[in-house]
């Protein structure tokens, strides 16, 4: 009988349970879109900034002079070392050259891995897409401007009585020490300073969270004795902060829409309760106690959240695939630890919006059934 | 031999009004009784309280050994799923549940649902082919022969009535009347409220009020003798 008056009740308000129900599944949706970007935000924000920069520095301990270069067989050590959390390896030998009269710093570097780790820097002209390339470079804003250069220059390097031409490709703006420097081919670079097989440094980019870099950094140190392994630190913790403040965003986001939602289903019970004054009156005159009666309306409410959870996951799901593809640029899958979760919440907060429904065990059968 | 329903010395107050002024009065088991007297004489208010609707403020109530004036709401509960069917002017059907539903939702209330016996109670009034519609469907008439099929589905010991067919037209009245007839005739204990001399005259004695006073207790078919 139980059921069969649960069924009842559910199709005797529908107007106003449906607008419950709204409220519920549209609450669910929003949280079970930003509990399942919340599972993936970490992985997807953390490979988001590896394509800001290098975290991880590798170099000659401090202090050193020339002689303080790292073998660029290094490289090879890193990548023998298989960590699948690093994704670009970029090492750099600065060389003082001349342009002309004018003193300038070329970079020697691995365009492609630059491009992985700096995608965000601003290109004027053209990129230099191959490691081989031994004809172009890319020169910063600030020495393009010093030098008067731009994108199909020529330009001409002397270091000692080693000379090197060039052709611009591109004119960068990074915001950094990139700005006043000439960045070309590894090889090219260790030629014209006569340094082969030397390095100054190497950048790396690891993606995954600060716990993970720190041991990506630390396992680095162990297998690459006399050179300094670095995390670069303000970048670790801005990774970190953001990662807290964007989880602090969802959790905050998830709890104030539960609360609208909760207001919404608040206001259809309001109104249903004002309906069920009479029926309570009747039921507890047949004899109904009060925690039978309110067992039936808090089914009804239960029911609705249970509803409203499982419709506002399968919405949560679409609404977090295209937050994925919008934000993220990637597709963010279903996850159905979040089920369980939306329909606990949702049902919680039926039953928080259905306590007008219980103030209706106040109700005083004499007063109802005299029409008051 | 204990009477079923033991009143004395009744009094109800609503605030500074005198709803009930020391009611007293004795119903036997098996006694059709009307209790009347004009609107405001306090009839309804002794109807709540013999159906532990409401609390009286003085005097006792005992109906089939219990003090109703002692009983807390929980146990009021109980009393009325147990011991009483209600009959109301208004019929006060559940709009969503079907005739049987309605019947139903007493025994739920009362212990367990039996489809069975509500149908047959249903029969018994004449219902058998309403079953399934809802009071909306249903006329004024058969609304009120559903609410006594609901009155009477858990046997309960005193069957109280307000107006019963004071919103019946003739021929629906005379059809609860027959019923609440053969409810008499097989010894269930009734109260019915009524401003109808036609139903008090049916009743085996009135008891009327005036202004919440007990006026006089009469009985109508010695009268006819």
């Amino acid at each position: 009988m139980f059921l069969r008056i649960l069924w009842k009740l559910l199709g005797a308000s529908r107007g106003r349970l449906a607008v419950a129900l709204i409220a519920l599944t549209s609450g669910a949706a929003v949280c079970s879109a930003l509990l399942n970007v919340n599972l993936d935000a970490e992985r997807k924000l953390t490979q988001e900034f590896r394509t800001l920069g290098a975290n991880v520095v590798i170099a000659p301990p401090a202090g050193g002079s020339e002689a303080a270069l790292a073998d660029a067989a290094v490289l090879d050590r890193i990548a023998a070392l298989r960590v699948p959390q690093i994704v670009a390896t970029a090492p750099y030998l600065y060389v003082a050259a001349n342009s002309g009269s004018q003193p300038v710093i070329l970079a020697g570097t691995w365009f492609n891995q630059v491009a992985k780790m700096n995608s965000w820097w601003k290109l004027e002209g053209g990129w230099v897409s191959s490691r081989d390339d031994h004809e172009h470079c890319l020169v910063g804003f600030t020495a393009a401007r010093q030098l008067g250069l731009a994108p199909g220059s020529a330009v001409q390097l002397r270091s000692g009585d080693r000379n090197i031409s060039l052709t611009v490709a591109g004119i960068v703006t990074t915001g950094g020490a990139e700005d006043n420097q000439i960045l070309t081919n590894l090889d090219s670079a260790q030629a014209l300073a006569g340094l082969s097989g030397r390095v100054s440094l190497v950048e790396l980019s690891v993606s995954g969270t600060p716990a993970e870099i720190e041991g990506v950094t630390r396992k680095l140190a162990d297998n690459l004795p006399g050179l300094d392994v670095r995390p670069v630190r303000q970048i670790a913790a801005a990774e970190g902060t953001i990662l807290g403040r964007i989880q602090g965003l969802i959790f905050w986001t998830i709890a104030l829409i539960l609360v609208l939602s909760m207001l919404g289903v608040l206001a259809s019970m309001a109104a249903l309760a004002m309906e069920r004054r009479q029926d309570v009156g009747l039921m507890k005159a047949l004899g109904g106690t009060v925690p039978r009666i309110m067992r039936l309306f808090l089914a009804e409410a239960g029911t609705l959240g249970a509803l409203g959870g499982l419709l506002g996951f399968l919405l949560g799901v679409v609404l977090a695939r295209w937050i994925g593809e919008r934000i993220f640029g990637v597709v963010i899958s279903a996850r159905f630890e979040v089920l369980p979760i939306t329909v606990a919440l949702t049902i919680g907060v039926a039953l928080a919006g259905a306590f007008p429904l219980r103030l209706l065990g106040r109700v005083r059968p004499a007063d109802i059934l005299r029409g008051e | 031999m204990v009477p079923l329903v033991q009143v004395d010395q009744l009094e109800k107050r609503f605030g500074e009004v005198r709803a009930l002024d020391r009611v007293s009065f004795d119903v036997e088991a098996g006694e059709w009784i009307a209790i009347m007297g004009p609107s405001g004489s306090g009839k309804t208010t002794l109807i709540n309280i013999l159906g532990g609707l409401d609390h009286p403020s003085a005097g006792r109530v005992v109906v089939d050994g219990l003090e109703i004036g002692s009983l807390g709401e929980r146990e009021l509960t109980r009393y009325r799923a147990d011991k009483i069917g209600f009959v109301f002017q208004q019929f006060h059907l559940i709009p969503y549940l079907t005739a049987l539903e309605n019947v139903m939702l007493a025994q739920y209330f009362h212990s367990i649902t039996d489809e069975k016996d509500a149908a047959e109670a249903l029969c018994r009034v004449g219902l058998s082919d309403r079953l399934s519609h809802v009071p909306a469907e249903l006329s004024g008439g058969e609304q009120q022969r559903v609410a006594i099929a609901r009155a009477l589905i858990n046997q309960p010991k005193l069957i109280l009535a307000d107006e019963p067919t004071g919103n019946l037209d003739e021929a629906n009245e005379a059809v609860v009347l027959k019923l609440l007839h053969e409810l008499h005739d097989t010894r269930h204990t009734i109260l019915v409220v009524t401003h109808s001399q036609a139903i008090g005259n049916l009743a085996d004695r009135r008891v009327e009020l005036e202004h919440g006073r007990l006026a006089r207790i009469s009985a109508p078919s010695l009268a006819k003798e």
